[in-house]
């Protein structure tokens, strides 16, 4: 064993066992190295094996997986440890952060147990120095009034403190190496650069290596070391952070950081097609299909690997693949769209929502003391026809409630205008009628689409409801129109990817004709080739329909790519509204600072 | 915690008091009325008016309504004409020999479910756990009077080890206590096998679903044994649906009562129901119909608050 290498995979490959003696392979032949001290990012989209390598590498991978290779922690192979001598590995020497830390910790045990149990396993300590080890772990993690929260059960815990105490769990028996799957994946800006911080310095104070799994392209170049790019359960590109970054060889990397949202730029490149079925792996390079320097080789060839400076490529075209000139730094404001020209079409006047806490029940009832909280206060906005209105803030910021008041979901006080006329004003069946041209797209595309109902219903029922016959042919129309084929009308939602589930919410919103789309989150739950895909596509649609955006999300990266207007919003209160160029380039508030320099928009 | 309690015993208070209304009405709008009952169906108009005036049916509603709920405020549930005892005297010791029955079968079944659901939880989709399932389904499906006649036919005629019923008094201490277990047994059994069936099925698929479950990943990440996981981590997690089922089977048991109940020719409540309905002596019908959705609601209260201790989010805070 060499040098400071805490955990190193050498040909490392999971294939899982089906009926009838069917091998579905998974991971491919996966070498990978962490330093002491040091963090490596695990990069790649969804089903490229990331998560099922960390399971790896802690075997604890599905009851049919079959797993091959070396794992070497140390000098000691993984792989040929008994389970008995591997349970003694984890939480000692290997500690684990999972992603959604709320599912990750149990909830219904207080959360100092959960740390104390994780170290009194493995050091045989009594309790009073376990509570004595969970105080100051707290205290590491930065959780303030540790003796009390320690009692408190998960659910008690904001969204980054529960990432903590994970943290501070996966610590407690100061591990040589961290597994952190995804920690940072639904966290805003502002608290996964806490967190990441957090690691950062953890790493250092314990000389521990961290295998940092993520799909997030600009926390890898900030925060990580090594960087080891996955694709189709292979290893397509690794090496140093700033090598990579600086020339990434892979046409995949490529395609990947140019996905990326900048502010300024005109066009993100989506990767075209879709990542091959397990079950039907290319024989040669798993990228070939997508890939924009495709030769009739690389179809039958498994890929070369090319060792250059500190970074490796498996790719036998590297050499001929010339590392382009990317855009950096600020873009000039005439990239932006003058927001002053169109017609005022949404107008929204000192806008307030007040929340009343349904905990209490009929005793709090009877004595009409239910709690009310204002979770949005005196908001103007103004949206003009044509225009893209990013609303961006943290988790809990009141940004989603802004958008169902919009679309007049919640009761609120103040007013929304729509076309010049307030929404409280209109008779009952104007409104009606003019709701229906504020369509809405959610988050979780799954979720929003009824999973009894087939494609093509899900989006005539807008049609039908207008009263319009013969939707057939106009369903296929929108189908088209947002890049689907035909031929998914008679789907059912369970059988779509995430992205195509997305364009199915868009094309039920345009079947309405709205004039405003509402979109809350729209792509925070796809990866990033999807997502730039389907930001085109609404920047396309936005062109030709003439349609405004009203896009929420806490992704400052994703909102100034879209939009052409900023409102900053934080505990409910608008901090800051303002074009876009001129927002990103001078931000008048402290806060909106702190945002930008925590989304990284600069650094890619 | 005990605000929790607190603001379900006064939803479980309005939940009694409305059902106390309905039953309180229901007894009004049943054809014939009491006196019928009680003086034969050839009673003269005369003889039917004198009586409903002696027992108070013919005020104006309001005040028997409210008379109703005085006399329950003290316990009065009423007279059984017919039997000649009042009523809660009748139902009292009745009810001993029902709690006794349920109790314990309840209390078996519980016992049962989770041993069997456990293994069917960790071996869901392998063979222990489908043929679990099948033998579930086979309980599950068979009616008690089937159970019970089988029973009987092996264990009291057959064999002749346990007595097939017919508790001679409806009293504990007659027998002696020993011969009560005795007669116990059979009905015991016949009701905890359908219970075991439902409850066994659905913990199972809850342990199936708990470990499934990411906590149970952290925990094995943790360097925990898998027992360890499951009886520190997932038990607890998994015994809530549990819980909430075993609250929801209340009424059902009482139901279902009195079909066991007849088979062993078990002195119970739904006997006393069944004896009652026939006769349509209200006062003992609106008597045991009031106490089954007590006892209903008291399962549910007892249901939410094991609940609250199981799992922290149910207590408000």
């Amino acid at each position: 064993m060499n040098d400071g290498s805490v955990l190193r995979l050498d040909n490392v490959s999971v294939a899982l066992r089906r009926g009838r003696g069917q091998v579905v392979p998974l991971l491919d032949q996966i070498c990978l190295a962490v330093n002491r001290g040091e963090m490596t990012a695990l990069v790649g989209e969804s089903g490229s094996g990331k998560t099922l390598t960390s399971l790896a590498v802690i075997r604890l991978l599905p009851r049919n997986a079959r797993l091959s290779g070396q794992i070497w922690l140390g000098n000691i192979d993984l792989l040929r440890l008994p389970q008995r001598d591997m349970r003694k590995i984890r939480g000692r020497d290997i500690g684990m952060v999972f992603q959604n830390p709320l599912a990750s910790l149990n909830p219904s045990v207080r959360v100092g147990a959960q740390i104390r149990e994780a170290y009194r396993l493995h050091t045989g300590e009594s309790d009073h120095a376990a509570c004595a080890r969970a105080r100051e772990l707290f205290g590491e993690v930065g959780i303030a009034n540790a003796k009390e929260r320690l009692g408190d059960y998960p659910h008690q815990f904001s969204g980054g403190m529960r990432q903590r105490a994970m943290i501070a769990m996966a610590l407690a028996c100061s591990p040589k190496l961290l597994i952190a799957d995804e920690p940072t994946s639904g966290l805003d800006a502002i608290l996964t650069r806490q967190i990441l911080s957090l690691l950062t310095r953890l790493r250092r104070e314990y000389r521990m290596g961290v295998l940092f799994i993520t799909h997030d392209l600009s926390v890898v170049q900030k925060y990580a070391d090594q960087v080891h790019v996955l694709y189709a359960g292979r290893s397509v590109e690794w090496g140093s952070s700033d090598a990579f970054f600086n020339a990434p060889r892979h046409p995949y990397s490529r395609a990947l950081l140019g996905a990326v949202p900048r502010p300024g730029q005109i066009r993100l490149t989506a990767i075209s097609g879709v990542l091959p079925d397990p079950e039907a792996m290319p024989i040669g390079c798993r990228f070939s299909p997508r890939c924009a320097y495709h030769q009739a080789e690389c179809d039958c060839r498994y890929p070369k690997i090319d060792h250059k400076g500190t970074t490796s490529v498996a790719c036998c075209r590297a050499a001929d693949i010339v590392s382009a000139h990317r855009p950096a730094g600020m873009p000039s404001p005439q990239y932006f769209r003058s927001t002053n020209d169109g017609a005022v079409l949404l107008k929204i006047d000192r806008l307030g929502v007040d929340y009343r806490h349904p905990a209490g029940g009929v005793l709090a009832a009877l004595a009409g003391r239910s709690k009310s909280l204002r979770i949005l206060d005196g908001i103007d906005l103004t949206l003009r026809h044509g225009e893209c209105l990013g609303i961006v803030g943290e988790s809990g910021s009141g940004k989603s409630t802004l958008g169902r008041a919009i679309l007049q979901m919640v009761p609120y006080h103040g007013s929304v205008a729509f076309e010049g006329m307030a929404f409280d004003r209109m008779t009952r069946s104007r409104r009606k009628m003019m709701r229906r041209r504020i369509q809405v797209v959610f988050q979780d595309p799954r979720e929003s689409l009824n999973p009894r109902m087939r494609i093509g219903d899900i989006v005539a029922e807008p049609l039908a409801l207008a009263g319009e016959r013969e939707c057939r042919e106009q369903v296929r129309r929108l189908l088209d129109r947002v890049g689907l084929h035909a031929r998914m009308l008679d789907e059912f939602p369970h059988a779509i990817s995430g992205g195509q589930a997305q364009r199915i919410a868009i094309a039920r919103a345009l079947a309405a004709k709205p004039a405003v789309i509402v979109l809350d989150e729209p792509t925070s739950s796809l990866d990033v080739s999807t997502q730039a895909a389907l930001l085109n596509l609404l920047k396309d649609l936005a062109q030709q329909d003439g349609l405004s955006y009203i896009l929420i999300s806490h992704d400052v990266a994703a909102i100034s790519y879209m939009a052409d207007t900023i409102a900053v919003l934080r505990s409910g209160r608008l901090i800051e509204v303002g074009a876009t160029a001129g927002l990103l380039a001078a931000p008048g508030a402290e806060y909106t600072r702190h945002l930008l320099a925590a989304s990284f928009l600069y650094e890619i | 915690m005990i605000r929790m309690i607190l603001t379900r015993l006064v939803s479980s208070l309005l939940t009694l008091a409305i059902l106390i209304t309905i039953v309180f009405f229901m007894a009004h709008a049943t054809p014939g009325g009491p006196a019928f009952s009680i003086l034969g169906q050839k009673a003269t108009p005369q003889a039917v008016e004198q009586l409903n005036q002696r027992l108070g049916l013919t005020a104006p509603l309001w005040r028997q309504y409210l008379m109703w709920f005085w006399h329950l405020a003290h316990g009065q549930l009423g007279y059984s004409y017919l039997l000649n005892r009042p009523v809660r005297q009748l139902v009292g010791d009745y009810m001993v020999n029902t709690l006794a029955l349920y109790a314990s079968a309840m209390l078996l079944s519980v016992i049962l479910a989770i041993v069997i659901g456990l293994i069917q939880g960790t071996t869901w989709g392998r063979w222990p756990a489908n043929l679990i399932r099948l033998l579930e389904l086979c309980f599950y499906a068979m009616p008690t009077f089937f159970i019970g006649t089988i029973m009987i036919l092996y264990f009291s005629v057959k064999w002749r080890v346990l007595p097939a019923g017919g508790i001679s008094s409806v009293r504990i201490s007659d027998p002696g206590l020993l011969d009560y277990v005795r007669h116990l047994v059979l009905p015991v059994v016949t009701v905890a096998l359908l219970g075991t069936a439902s409850l066994s099925y659905y913990f199972g698929a809850s342990v199936h679903d708990e470990l499934g479950k990411d906590y149970v990943r952290t925990a094995l990440a943790k360097g925990l044994t898998f027992r360890a996981v499951l009886f520190r981590h997932v038990l607890r997690n998994a015994l809530r649906p549990l819980v909430t089922m075993v609250g929801l089977a209340f009424p059902y048991i009482f139901t279902g009562s009195m079909m066991v109940e007849t088979v062993f020719n078990y002195p119970g409540l739904g006997y006393l129901l069944w004896r009652s309905a026939l006769s349509q002596d209200y006062p003992v019908i609106s008597g045991v119909v009031l106490l089954i959705g007590f006892l209903t609601v008291l399962g549910n209260l007892f249901a939410d608050i094991v609940n609250g201790l199981l799992d922290p989010r149910e207590r408000y805070e």
